[in-house]
């Protein structure tokens, strides 16, 4: 099993005549964050379904090296879940809501305040969840899925709809459990997101997968047009390709002192995945 | 077991600050109170009015509680957060329906403080009330397990709770209606709250309706498995 935590191997999925997964090949590092990114209807939340145990697949899934269609409560103890819609007890207090999980997962009951602090909610114990905005909501569902210290967290969509100063504070959170070792699954469909946070993506669309690695290889992988961006010291922008004809126009600007800036410009995830899918990955 | 105890707290926790619910469980007793409270001290009201509301309570609010109970927790995703923290669905279901079965005897009770009951029928009151609260709890999972949200639940928990509730009061007034309701478990419960005697037919119709119900149960459970 050595450090994978998950392995898809040519998964499929259909929901009666639609393929919603045509072949998924991909694994997770032990202590990554893995990026799943695509637009929304690419199949992201079905693949977390099917690695949580809440769907059949066709194809080979495993988690921590055991079948996705054997899940138990082990594998459920050692994994935390964010789910999209937060899945909350909205009558309850938060404390309410941890407590329970933290009764579930039969952790000592002073994690809860630990939690609530951790993700900047202190505070908030007697609050009922229906009072708070979305994204407290949004960190306290993640304060359950880190309750009883998972070696593996699936987020999905964990920023989306969030102001970015609220989506910062949860990219904070997730670093600072990738320092302490902890796996993270990762969706979203915001491209900065899956570059910024993600040691490896893979870029879905419509079922398939697109591309698969470091963000940063992706792009120079991609990069059909390699220029260079340049800025002068007059302030003057020039795009120019990255060819031999271009060799004197630099040369001359260097020499002559003339060359404020100059820098490679590779195509971002967006750019990727357009040219990839002829699609935009934030409609 | 631990986890069990968990989610019957969370339960009476969520229950309690859920004002519709609350309503539920409480609207049958509320009702039998100011009636006979309304009619004065006129002795055989109450003997009247007690078994009649109380078979509407043990067979409309199990079933209302319950559907609402398991769709609401589909609708909002917090069924699948507690099986994805390792709760199974049997687990779950057994708690649910412990605590609507709690709930509803809890406040069956209070129909005991306002009739006159001798200890004997007492205690047949409180079997009829069991029997009662166990069956429309089962037939509430049902209508959970088929519903995706709150208002589907609602549309089909609502209408049958209501017949259920109702056949044996109409009972009362015709004949051929009464003839229906013998043979449904809020007929018999309704009649055993009222006299106190146990007949074959009524052991027969709340077996049928025991096993028939969890036969129901299981199957609809095999076929969602609480998606
Ligand atoms: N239970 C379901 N029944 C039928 N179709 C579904 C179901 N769940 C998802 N789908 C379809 O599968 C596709 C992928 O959905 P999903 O995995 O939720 O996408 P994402 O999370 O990437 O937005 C969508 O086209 C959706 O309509
Ligand atoms: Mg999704």
């Amino acid at each position: 099993m050595d450090n994978k935590m998950i392995e898809l191997n040519n998964v499929t999925r259909r929901f009666g005549e639609k393929q919603v997964l045509k072949g998924i090949t991909l694994h997770v590092n032990k202590g990554e964050i893995f990026g799943l990114l695509g637009p929304s209807g690419a199949g992201k939340t079905t693949i977390i379904n099917i690695l949580t145990g809440q769907l059949s697949c066709g194809g080979s899934a495993r988690i921590f090296g055991i079948s996705c269609e054997k899940i138990g409560r082990e594998v459920y103890r050692r994994t935390g879940t964010v789910l999209d819609n937060c899945g909350l007890y909205d009558r309850l207090s938060c404390a309410d809501n941890l407590r329970l999980f933290a009764q579930i997962h039969q952790t000592p009951l002073f994690r809860v305040g630990e939690v609530l602090h951790q993700v900047g909610l202190d505070g908030c114990e007697g609050k009922k969840v229906k009072t708070l905005s979305k994204g407290m909501k949004q960190r306290l569902g993640l304060a359950r899925a880190i309750l009883h210290n998972p070696e593996l967290i699936f987020m999905d969509e964990p920023t989306s709809g969030l102001d970015p100063a609220t989506a910062s504070e949860i990219h904070a959170l997730m670093n600072e459990l990738r320092h302490k070792g902890t796996t993270i699954f990762l969706t979203t469909h915001n491209m900065d997101e899956a570059y910024r946070m993600c040691g490896r993506i893979a870029l879905l669309s419509e079922g398939k997968m697109v591309a698969y690695g470091e963000p940063a290889a992706i792009c120079r992988q991609h990069c059909r047009t390699a220029a260079l961006n340049i800025v002068t010291a007059d302030g003057e922008k020039l795009l120019l390709s990255n060819s031999p004809d271009h060799a004197d126009v630099i040369a001359g600007l260097m020499r002559s002192g003339q060359l404020r800036s100059i820098h490679s410009c590779e195509p971002d995830l967006g750019t990727v995945f357009l040219s990839l899918t002829g699609k935009e990955l934030d409609q | 077991m631990k986890t069990s105890t968990a989610i019957l707290t969370k339960q009476c926790k969520d229950s309690l600050h859920n004002f519709p619910s609350l309503m539920i469980m409480l609207i049958y007793p509320s009702v039998a109170w100011i009636m006979i409270t309304a009619m004065g001290s006129e002795e055989d009201m109450s003997g009247f009015f007690v078994p009649m509301f109380a078979a509407m309570h043990g067979s409309f609010a199990p079933i209302a509680i319950s559907s609402n109970i398991l769709s609401e927790e589909k609708e909002k995703g917090t069924l699948r957060s507690l099986i994805m923290a390792g709760v199974s669905s049997v687990n779950y279901l057994i708690s649910i329906s412990l605590f609507v079965i709690l709930a509803t005897m809890l406040t069956g009770c209070a129909f005991l403080l306002m009739g006159a009951f001798t200890r004997d029928h007492a205690v047949k009151f409180a079997a009829a009330m069991l029997a009662g609260a166990v069956l429309s709890t089962l037939i509430g999972l049902c209508i959970g397990i088929c519903s995706k949200n709150v208002t589907a639940a609602n549309g089909i928990a609502v209408p049958v709770g209501l017949v259920l509730a109702l056949l044996p009061m109409l009972g009362r007034f015709n004949s051929t209606i009464d003839r229906v309701g013998e043979l449904t478990y809020s007929g018999q419960m309704s009649r055993l709250m009222q006299d106190g005697t146990i007949t074959v037919q009524m052991m027969a119709v709340l077996g049928a309706h025991f096993i028939a119900l969890c036969v129901l149960l299981t199957l609809l459970f095999k076929h969602d498995k609480l998606k």
